[in-house]
């Protein structure tokens, strides 16, 4: 036996014995993956382990270099995937346990709700593109072109093109003429008498009250 | 051995707390999720409170002030736009316990749709506590509502673990984006009216008029219109909460909910010629206008509600006047 391999199995009975050191895991890993030989001894001091533990199945699932190719890529992780391979088969079942139990709360609870990590990013413009087709942009009063279309902007007020106005947008050329006083008029009335609905039966209060826009102003008083 | 032996029972009580734990937890949740929005239903209408919340949506935030308050079985509410143009809506409830048809879905059994069938919330929604957390100072229970289906959007609500009151709202899409957010940043609980410079004598509520929708009794539904107009498809749990006939503009309007969401429905005999076909974003709101040439009468038909683009526009097509 050389010395190399004597230094190896030397290195892989401390770090059974989770008495390794930094570097030897490193080296340990780098060899695992290349030496089937050592990768095999591996496996058995690991079978080995568990059997002495009361749990042979875990140790006859080859990890080693699939582990070893992961941390080879992630080198800041080194410390943790070591740490989870090195616990031993009792913890490790353990954790299993817990997290099946932990796998199935997330099928449960799953949901486009539970990706959202944190309500409070919601004030990025352009998370909302995706729902609302109108150009998230801060958009003039008057007309604009969209594709095939034409907008115009509703309750919106020129002087206060800070706000993103609402876009109402027209969809097909229509040939006879309409006008956009009325047609504002006529939204602003809807959004009034909507509100005025939601408030009673959306079961949130007066909060539906707030969607009413600048535009709304003239009739909002019932 | 006996090393083995503690290993295995450790392994197999942990197993077992695990699975019993998270059984219990998941029971329980559903079960005061759903109260909790019960609760938070009622605090809104019954409690007196003044605050101030924000409102947001596609990167644009406003502030509104709110005053809510109940004396002799009235209702009067006060909200104040607190930027932009000059905004404020007054309203003036008779009876503080009128329930209405969101109340009722909320409620669970107590809304029929039929001598068989009750409107279920739950059949349409998920409700899960995601937790605790703190809004307006104060300490909130949070709750995702998740919709089962396509055809509403879900919630992210936060109550007051004191009042019940609903501090936080976020109605969210269905890929997860918010898409509106209602926040309180401040909220006094339990003032009386006087305390919170609330004038009822005031002129400001001697011409409001009360609410013309009507109070329901336990297990009715709303009587069922005159209308010539139906809707031959309706989304999966909404259910007729109003309909006004046509008033001196001949407009006539209907409202639908599902306890949480909520769309009107207008016609309009007239406006059909004046009006184009439009789709409109007014924040989370849509309003989809068709139009319907009937015996000569061009009918402007507007769904408006906080639903996805795509019901509006199945609701909208649906609307036909009956033979």
């Amino acid at each position: 036996m050389s010395d190399h391999k004597e230094r190896l199995d030397q290195s892989l009975s401390a770090f059974m014995d989770g008495e390794a050191s930094d570097m030897e895991m490193h080296r340990l890993l780098k060899e695992v993956s290349e030496d089937t030989e050592l990768r095999n001894k591996w496996k058995r001091y690991h079978m080995a382990s568990s059997a002495l533990k009361g749990d042979p199945a875990i140790a006859s699932i080859d990890y080693s270099s699939a582990i070893a190719a992961a941390i080879e890529q992630e080198p800041a992780h080194r410390q943790g995937g070591l740490a989870v391979f090195a616990g031993s088969a009792g913890r490790f079942a353990i954790a299993a346990s817990v997290a099946l139990v932990a796998v199935f709360g997330v099928q449960q609870l799953n949901s486009p709700l539970d990706t959202v990590s944190d309500v409070s990013e919601f004030a990025g413009v352009e998370q909302m593109d995706e729902e609302n087709t109108g150009p998230a942009i801060q958009f003039p009063s008057g007309f604009q072109p969209i594709i095939n279309a034409r907008t115009v902007s509703a309750g919106g007020n020129n002087k206060r093109s800070q706000y993103v106005t609402p876009v109402i947008e027209v969809r097909q050329q229509v040939k006879q003429k309409y006008s956009e006083t009325e047609l504002r008029a006529y939204m602003n009335d809807i959004m009034v008498k909507h509100s005025n609905h939601a408030v009673l039966n959306s079961n949130q209060g007066m909060l539906p009250f707030a969607r009413l826009n600048d535009g709304e102003a003239a009739t909002e008083k019932e | 051995m006996v090393s083995s032996l503690t290993v295995k029972s450790i392994k197999l009580a942990a197993l077992l707390a695990a699975v019993l734990l998270h059984g219990t937890l998941f029971a329980g949740t559903m079960e005061s999720a759903h109260d909790l929005m019960a609760r938070m239903a009622k605090a809104s209408r019954e409690l007196n409170y003044q605050g101030l919340f924000t409102y947001e949506y596609r990167g644009n935030l406003t502030s509104v002030k709110v005053m809510h308050g109940v004396r002799d079985g009235q209702t009067f509410e006060h909200i104040l736009h607190m930027d932009g143009a000059q905004r404020e809506a007054v309203r003036r409830t008779d009876n503080v316990d009128c329930l209405r048809t969101g109340d009722m879905l909320l409620r669970g059994n107590a809304y029929k749709i039929n001598n068989d069938n009750y409107a279920r919330l739950e059949d349409f929604y998920e409700f899960h506590i995601k937790g605790d957390g703190r809004i307006a100072n104060r300490q909130v229970t949070m709750v995702h509502v998740l919709p089962k289906d396509k055809h509403r959007y879900g919630y992210v609500v936060a109550i007051d673990k004191e009042s019940g009151l609903l501090l936080q709202s976020v109605l969210m899409s269905h890929t997860g984006k918010p898409l509106e957010r209602f926040q309180f940043v401040e909220i006094v609980v339990g003032a009386s009216l006087s305390e919170m410079g609330f004038d009822e004598e005031a002129e400001d509520f001697a011409g409001v008029a009360v609410d013309q929708v009507d109070c329901l009794e336990a297990n009715r539904q709303v009587t069922s219109s005159p209308s010539m107009w139906r809707a031959q498809w309706l989304p999966p749990g909404f259910v007729i909460a109003s309909h006004r006939a046509a008033d001196e503009n001949g407009q006539e309007s209907m409202m639908f909910t599902d306890g949480l969401a909520v769309f009107s429905v207008f016609i309009d005999p007239d406006k059909g010629r004046s009006l184009p076909s439009i789709d409109a974003n007014l924040g989370a709101t849509v309003a989809v206008l068709t139009k319907a040439d009937i015996n000569n009468q061009e009918y402007a038909i507007c769904v408006v509600g906080e639903i996805p683009r795509a019901t509006a526009n199945q609701i909208a097509s649906a609307i036909s006047l009956s033979p």
